[in-house]
């Protein structure tokens, strides 16, 4: 079974929010008005050493949103893909406060918690609907893994900087430019 | 010898030269780029950034912050909230089929002496009602996806955390009030004094068995039990009224994810020690003492309790005429 992961190759990201504005076209049925799912950050912007990233769910492997939830409405896919059932999640915000990457977003953010239900980044993957259904449309956006296909953001990355797929595949092709590219720079990373 | 010594000392300038150069390469290389491992240690010390997003907390790609929290709820304070309800409970019901109840010596008396003003019994239950509520559906947000879910269906449980998640809550503001009017309006009976020391030695005189058998210690308005309850209840009831703003009102303070997360920690510590000496106090008040219930009933206890329980008090307020009885 395969180990989905998304990898950001900082070298290649040239932060044009390509990848955001496919997540959004893609998952639209399911986005309320701004959410969105990933998003892109650039660090020292107009300075030596600026380096932009994208950033969603790192679909990991010891999930610290699963950790925390209170419903337990979390779950792990055989691809290693963290979903979440909307039907489950209370909207307490506690994923928020765990995840270290921000990717739990609320359509609300009113007193007494009344956050709605929590959103985040699907790997493109749907949710525990029936794959397909109007139900995993609404709720959770689309479900390409389903089909066989990758994330949007990835595929549609100019610059191939995204990368989305199984962990083995996508850390030696980042190992191979890395090796390509030297770091001549550098004494280590 | 001394040729020894230069070269070690030629070889030690080389390698700080070499690191400095290192150094100098790495904060300016030549095309003004970041390597690897430069951007990931500025990601992971929390570094921020610009982004067209405008959802919370998005302008930091990573909140790093020291992952054992995670376990410490589902390891530590889940099994102990639990243990501080179910295991107090069963621990109060051996007591009582070991030890027995403190009867009232010679029954009661049938007068009833004035002991909290309606106001004090009202204040009680504003904050006691929800205190139990809160209990119980804390116990279902902390615990229950350990304890409780695997036994119930999917849909049940999901309801069932959501309505625990809504009247916990709704039941924080209530609880609240009650807290601090209790803990305003009742410190200055419940400060410490020297012979709660003695109460404490022979744990109250509420042990039938051994050295403390037939023991009667002195108490106030208040035994040293009960101010301890009380200061107990203070403290904690302010950490797990704070902690609980912060997450009940994020869009009013603000708070950090990290904070955040401590708040819920402290709120769960704060919950254990709260629930445990709940159930000593309800038991306390409904089984252990005989008499003790009419108190939050009526705010009248029997003379008999009163004399037997809260000797100084009583003989304080025979003494100075504020001795009332009920008509």
């Amino acid at each position: 079974m395969a180990t989905m992961k998304f990898l950001c190759d900082t070298k290649r990201c040239i932060e044009c929010n390509g990848c955001v504005t496919a997540c959004k076209n893609e998952n639209d049925s399911a986005l309320e008005w701004g959410i969105q799912r990933r998003r892109v950050v650039t660090i020292n912007d107009g300075e030596k050493g600026e380096a932009s990233i994208s950033v969603a769910c790192m679909h990991c492997s010891d999930a610290p949103c699963m950790a925390v939830c209170p419903a337990n409405c979390f779950y792990k896919t055989e691809d290693g893909i963290v979903l979440h059932d909307k039907d489950t999640c209370i909207g307490c915000g506690y994923c928020l406060y765990a995840c270290p990457f921000g990717a739990p977003q609320f359509p609300q953010g009113g007193a007494f918690g009344a956050r709605g239900k929590m959103d985040k980044c699907t790997f493109c993957a749907g949710g525990p609907e029936e794959n397909h259904s109007d139900a995993e449309r609404q709720k959770y956006g689309a479900n390409r893994v389903a089909e066989g296909k990758l994330p949007m953001c990835a595929e549609l990355c100019a610059t191939k900087s995204l990368l989305a797929g199984d962990a083995e595949i996508v850390s030696a092709i980042f190992r191979e430019r890395v090796a390509y590219r030297g770091s001549k720079n550098a004494i280590w990373g | 010898m001394n040729k020894w010594f230069k070269q070690i000392g030629i070889a030690i300038a080389l390698l700080f030269s070499v690191t400095a150069f290192a150094h100098d390469g790495a904060e300016h290389t030549h095309d003004g780029q970041a390597t690897e491992g430069q951007i990931w240690s500025q990601l992971k010390a929390g570094a921020e950034g610009r982004t067209t997003s405008t959802s919370e907390f998005h302008a930091q790609p990573i909140n790093t912050y020291d992952l054992r929290v995670l376990e410490l709820r589902s390891d530590i304070l889940a099994p102990a909230l639990m243990a501080a309800l179910f295991g107090m409970i069963i621990i109060f019901v051996l007591f009582i089929k070991v030890n027995g109840i403190s009867k009232l010596h010679g029954g009661f008396s049938g007068k009833l002496v004035y002991r909290w003003s309606k106001f004090d019994v009202s204040i009680h239950w504003l904050g006691a009602i929800p205190c139990l509520l809160l209990i119980l559906t804390g116990l279902t947000l902390l615990a229950g996806r350990f304890f409780f879910q695997p036994y119930i269906g999917e849909g049940l449980w999901s309801n069932l955390v959501y309505a625990a998640k809504q009247v916990h809550d709704i039941m924080a503001i209530p609880f609240m009030i009650g807290w601090a009017l209790m803990t305003v309006l009742w410190a200055k009976n419940q400060l410490p004094k020297m012979y709660d020391i003695k109460w404490m030695m022979v744990v109250g005189g509420y042990i039938n068995f051994g050295p403390f058998k037939g023991k009667h210690p002195d108490a106030g308005f208040a035994n040293a039990g009960e101010k301890l309850w009380f200061w107990a209840f203070a403290v904690f009831g302010l950490v797990i009224s704070a902690s609980g703003m912060l997450l009940l009102f994020p869009n009013l303070f603000e708070p950090s994810r990290t904070l955040s997360l401590i708040a819920l920690i402290l709120h769960s510590v704060s919950a254990i020690i709260i629930t445990a000496f709940s159930i000593v106090h309800i038991f306390m008040a409904t089984v252990m003492s005989e008499g003790g219930m009419e108190c939050m009933v009526s705010g009248y206890c029997d003379e008999t309790w009163a004399s037997q329980h809260h000797n100084l008090w009583f003989d304080e307020i025979k003494e100075n005429g504020t001795l009332k009885y009920k008509e």
